[in-house]
């Protein structure tokens, strides 16, 4: 017999709500860990954040509800691998599923290389890594510091170098861990106390030998980064990289690829130095031996000149300028002197004057004596006058100045008589 | 003739060195007369003596900062071989400063 089974018909409905029943009861379902790429990202003003989880063959729709993301320690980005912790929920109403995180963290490689890029944008803008913050390394550091592992070869290898290249060389080497958790702050903190000014550094290496990209990491941290944007002393990042390498390097002074070549761009090579100074002093006597016997020929070249061979030579010359000049000097005078007679010459009306002048005075003057010759006491006495004068021989005027007895003189024109006066006769 | 910078301890080995090969272009220029070349050349070999006499300055000495149990750090000595530069005693490389 034949009987016709009838289908039992459920409503959309009842599918999802049956759905939702399995799905979210299923513990497997309900708390998972998923792993996958970033996609369709959006941070919503709620402060709920919808993505698209996907790999290569697949993808699921993703919220991760602000109470469940208020700790996420990075930001979230398209494309970022990431590692979910959550469980799926169905949507009944429109039939969809969704997973819904309650946690994610960063997962892999590529995830640390984005947190790297975060880090590095962040302490960028804060002006970290800017070229104008690095410094010129010392010439010759007198101490060096070394910050890393004391059990690694990375140490080894530095204080090999530097001895090598510098003998005497003091090192001051500041223990740090360079992996685990910790490793960060012991790094920072050894950077930290090598710039002590009791320490006396003049130059840290900060690093380590290779190693994977994860055994780098410490090298990434902030708190390391920040310890050598920091430093007082001049400090060399030297972590050991292939590809990738670390921010320390940027924010550094100088950046080295391997902690063998921090200590070769740290300590300069002694000899080389020794030699610098040598072959600057070899340079300096040559040039001053050059000096001197340049000067010495010019000194030879200068006494077998003609005025120190003959020096009366020049002597010869100077006195007969000098006659020449006396020539000159008398011959000038002479025809100075001939020049005034010449024009004294041309003065005769003066000249004539002047001697009718003087024949004038001459018969003035012969006149004059005519007249004081006949004014003369002689010319009186040779018309018959005679003088009388006493003893003293003064000129008797008055018989008042006579006496009987007296001697007198009595001159005449020719000649003089002495006499007696007999007597006086006054007449009125 | 210009004044000599004055040379003290605190003159950097480097500068030092850059005044020394100052004098020897100045001497080699041949400009100077034979008394300044004599004074340029007595300022160099003191330049020369001082810079040796930087580069045996320091002393060749390794330690390592140990923080001891009552916090203060302290310098301990590390003995390394002389000719090749390694490590006497592998005791002497050890802890951290946290």
């Amino acid at each position: 017999m034949e009987e016709e089974v009838k289908p039992r018909i459920y409503t959309v409905a009842q599918i999802n709500g049956l759905i939702k029943s399995e799905v979210e009861n299923n513990p497997y379902l309900s708390s998972i860990w998923i792993s996958g790429e970033v996609y369709n990202l959006t941070y919503h003003s709620s402060g709920h954040i919808y993505f698209t989880l996907k790999d290569d063959a697949s993808s699921i729709s993703a919220v991760f509800f602000k109470y469940a993301n208020k700790n996420l320690k990075f930001k979230l980005e398209d494309g970022m691998k990431i590692l979910v912790f959550g469980g799926i929920t169905v949507f009944e109403k429109r039939g969809s599923y969704q997973l819904n995180v309650l946690s994610a963290r960063p997962d892999g490689a590529g995830e640390l290389q984005k947190r790297i890029e975060q880090l590095k944008k962040k302490l960028g803008d804060e002006g970290l890594f800017d070229p104008s913050r690095k410094r010129k390394l010392p010439f010759l550091p007198a101490r060096l510091g070394i910050v890393t592992s004391p059990t690694g070869a990375a140490v080894r290898d530095i204080i090999k170098v530097a001895l090598r290249r510098y003998s005497n060389i003091e090192i001051i080497i500041a223990p740090a861990k360079v992996q685990g958790d910790d490793a960060a702050a012991t790094i920072a903190a050894a950077i930290k106390e090598l710039n002590k000014p009791q320490w006396n550094i003049d130059v840290i290496i900060a690093g380590r030998g290779g190693g994977s990209f994860e055994d780098l990491m410490p090298f990434n941290e902030e708190v390391v980064i920040r310890a050598f944007a920091e430093s007082r002393v001049p400090i060399i990042s030297a972590v050991g990289h292939q590809i990738d390498h670390p921010l320390s390097d940027d924010a550094a002074d100088v950046a080295a690829p391997t902690p063998s070549a921090a200590a070769e761009l740290a300590v300069p090579v002694k000899t080389d130095l020794i030699n610098e100074i040598e072959y600057l002093k070899t340079r300096m006597s040559n040039s001053l031996t050059n000096n001197y016997q340049s000067y010495k020929t010019a000194l030879k070249n200068l006494i077998t000149k003609k005025i120190f061979r003959d020096p009366y030579e020049i002597l010869n010359s100077r006195q007969m300028l000098l006659a020449d000049a006396e020539n000159r000097m008398i011959n000038q005078m002479k025809h100075r002197v001939a020049s005034e007679r010449e024009k004294l010459l041309r003065l005769p009306d003066i000249y004539r004057l002047q001697k009718k002048f003087l024949v004038q005075k001459k018969h003035d003057l012969e006149l004059l004596i005519q007249n004081l010759n006949n004014l003369s006491p002689l010319n009186i006495m040779s018309r018959g006058y005679s003088v009388v004068l006493d003893r003293s021989r003064k000129l008797i005027k008055s018989v008042d100045k006579l006496k009987q007895g007296d001697t007198v003189e009595i001159k005449f024109a020719d000649g003089a008589a002495e006499a007696v006066i007999s007597s006086v006769i006054k007449e009125n | 003739m210009e004044k000599d910078k004055k040379m003290n301890t605190k003159t950097t080995f480097e500068d030092a060195l850059q005044d020394l090969e100052e004098v020897a272009d100045k001497l080699e220029g041949g400009e100077l007369g034979l008394d300044d070349s004599i004074k340029e050349f007595e300022k160099g070999i003191k330049l020369a003596r001082y810079c040796q006499q930087k580069l045996e300055e320091a002393e060749r000495k390794i330690e390592i900062l140990q923080k001891g149990a009552d916090g203060e750090v302290k310098p301990g000595r590390v003995a390394v071989k002389p000719d090749t530069g390694e490590i006497e005693d592998e005791e002497d490389l050890q802890g951290s400063l946290i």
